[in-house]
């Protein structure tokens, strides 16, 4: 090891030393290194994976054994039918605080300040997070849609059906996660985040359709369970399911992904970079 | 190494940053040549890391410019971004993963090549002794091998300015021993760097200039040796053979202020601050030998940067201007302050 490579006037390589802001090449090439390092950490903790996949299928059995004769005694009909689309989506939401916690849990450790002080793009952590996490809610989806199989649930468009029920569960889970991160990163403590942020998503997933038609719900309820992107979701995956017409929930359910996604994200990046 | 055309590494002036009423910085002015090791020397809350997070790009400062190898820190954040290297607080380090995949995660991350991360991940893991333990997870580290992970982590994008706030800070005296042995080998190799540190005596050791930050400024820049003469006057160290401590302090104290003369009675040891320099060693002697008091050891001495630190950063309150031409020639207040327990030191 000879001292003239320790230390150089030059900058890193690409870019000689006088770039401004990386560029969309570079955050794309950044927010793939750091998704690599989730990975690769979920790779060396097989747990951590196991549990958000026992989740879904405890809660989805548990529920519909425990509610099924008395809803359908009272609502008539089959309500699994009706059940297991809202079960899955409350599930997407209540597995989105994780990438909230494991950001904030970063945001102040002496890895986040070295992140922060190289030249890479700033969008890259929460990027690059959210996209680790799309593999967690694709297993997920995968699973889900297999139990409701056992369960009776079919998904009567096919394949086209089913990819685009797992294309409903990343999109929206991604978007809720990136929302959490903005959340968890504003409460700034950790413990604190822990507990409070699971707390907005309570009332979003009941105050919707995912556990009765909305015409159901006490009246007060129900302009709120129509706005909420929950309800949205859930009518395209019953959509999905039975065939039926999508298009007014899917753009609903299209607008709210984006917006959740983009709106937080780019106020979490700029309180991530911010963080003192 | 080569610097742009006689920039400094660092140029700050009039640095102030608060947070809410507490003013951390009140107009540092700091400037730092290329090829230099400079340390950042402050007792706990003097700003040091608030200065250091501000050099690094983390915080902006309220008012005051800083430049770090000709950029602008507020204006150009990724230029300097690109060619600083940091050495925070806590390890820089993701505990999950091996130490060769933070280095190539860091490395990649600054810019580097796949191929040029994994070879330079390579050399910096032999280089800093960690070839064996790159394999394994950050977490069965020990606190010296993390931090020379962290060390070579920084310098994988081979930066032009190495910052390192409090690097010994929590390490056993074999960890600190084995990071001065790295640090002094980037010196010799030309690296700039900037240090901040509480102890002294690594200051004393490495630094080619050290910088006493207290209250927010700047209140002495100078060598470590120049620091220590520009405290102020030499001390007489005086050992005694027997006892009587008490019959030497009374026979010295018939001819000197009483705040010159400082008895440590336990070990036997007087310091004497030495106004006339040589005339005062002899004129304790004189004073020692007619009262037929046994002295193993009689000696001038500079005082150690411990009194020189201490004096410097007690006595004075900051008044907001900086004030980088070393402390008034008053010093501290005569008598207010009681020595540490080891040093006698017999401040003015």
């Amino acid at each position: 090891m000879t001292g003239a490579s320790v230390t150089s006037a030059r900058a890193g390589r690409l870019d000689g030393g006088r770039r401004e802001r990386p560029g969309p090449g570079r955050l794309a090439r950044d927010s793939l290194l750091i998704a690599g390092r989730y990975l690769r950490i979920l790779r060396g903790n097989p747990a951590r994976l196991i549990y958000p996949l026992l989740q879904p299928v405890l809660i989805l059995v548990l529920f519909v054994s425990v509610m099924e004769n008395l809803a359908s005694s009272v609502a008539g009909g089959a309500y699994r039918e009706l059940l297991i689309p809202g079960i899955m989506i409350q599930n997407v939401v209540l597995t989105a605080p994780v990438t909230g916690l494991a950001i904030v849990r970063d945001a102040d450790t002496g890895l986040a300040d070295r992140f922060r002080s190289l030249p890479m793009s700033r969008g890259a952590v929460l990027i690059g997070r959210s996209l680790s996490d799309t593999v967690v809610f694709f297993t997920q989806a995968l699973v889900m849609i297999g139990v409701a199989y056992l369960l009776g649930f079919h998904v009567r468009t096919g394949l086209a059906g089913i990819a685009g029920l797992v294309v409903v569960a990343v999109g929206f889970g991604t978007a809720l996660g990136v929302t959490c991160a903005w959340l968890a990163l504003l409460i700034g403590d950790v413990e604190t985040a822990e507990r409070a942020l699971f707390f907005p998503f309570i009332p979003l997933a009941f105050v919707s359709s995912a556990y009765a038609p909305v015409g159901r719900l006490a009246g007060w309820l129900q302009p709120v369970a129509r706005v909420n992107p929950v309800s949205s979701a859930v009518g395209v995956v019953r959509g999905l399911a039975e065939g039926g017409s999508l298009a007014p929930a899917v753009i609903h359910l299209a607008a709210w992904t984006l917006v959740l996604a983009v709106v937080p994200g780019v106020l979490a990046v700029r309180r991530w970079q911010s963080s003192p | 190494m080569t610097a742009p055309a006689g920039e400094p590494a660092i140029e700050a002036s009039g640095v102030v940053k608060s947070f809410g009423s507490v003013q951390a910085l009140r107009g540092v002015d700091l400037t730092v040549r290329t090829g230099m090791l400079a340390a950042l020397l402050g007792p706990n809350g003097a700003g040091k890391t608030t200065l250091v997070r501000i050099l690094a790009t983390l915080l902006r400062q309220d008012s005051g410019s800083v430049r770090v190898l000709g950029h602008d820190v507020a204006t150009h954040p990724y230029a300097v971004r690109s060619v600083i290297g940091l050495t925070g607080q806590y390890a820089g380090l993701d505990e999950a993963l091996r130490g060769r995949d933070n280095l190539i995660l860091i490395g990649r991350l600054a810019g580097l090549g796949r191929q040029e991360a994994s070879q330079r991940a390579i050399e910096l893991a032999e280089r800093f002794g960690l070839a064996e333990a790159a394999g394994r997870a950050v977490r069965t580290y020990s606190g010296g091998m993390r931090r020379r992970l962290d060390l070579a982590a920084s310098l994988m994008n081979r930066p032009a300015l190495l910052i390192l706030d409090e690097p010994s800070t929590g390490l056993d005296p074999g960890s600190r021993v084995e990071l001065w042995a790295a640090l002094r080998e980037l010196r010799d190799a030309g690296a700039t760097m900037l240090l901040t540190t509480q102890y002294l005596e690594e200051a004393d050791r490495f630094a080619d200039a050290v910088h006493v930050l207290d209250h927010g400024v700047i209140i002495a820049t100078g060598t470590a040796s120049e620091l220590k003469t520009r405290t102020g006057t030499q001390v007489v160290d005086v050992l005694l053979a027997g006892q009587d401590a008490a019959a030497a302090k009374a026979a010295l104290t018939a001819r000197l202020a009483p705040a010159d003369l400082h008895v440590d009675e336990a070990s036997r040891r007087l310091a004497i601050v030495a106004r006339d320099g040589l005339g005062t060693l002899l004129a304790a002697a004189r004073v020692l030998s007619d009262s037929r008091i046994e002295v193993a050891d009689i000696a001038l001495r500079q005082p150690s940067l411990d009194e020189a630190f201490l004096a410097l950063t007690s006595g004075q309150q900051p008044s907001g201007g900086p004030s980088s031409g070393g402390p008034p020639s008053g010093g501290g207040p005569a008598g207010t302050r009681s020595p540490g327990p080891q040093r006698s030191g017999a401040r003015r």
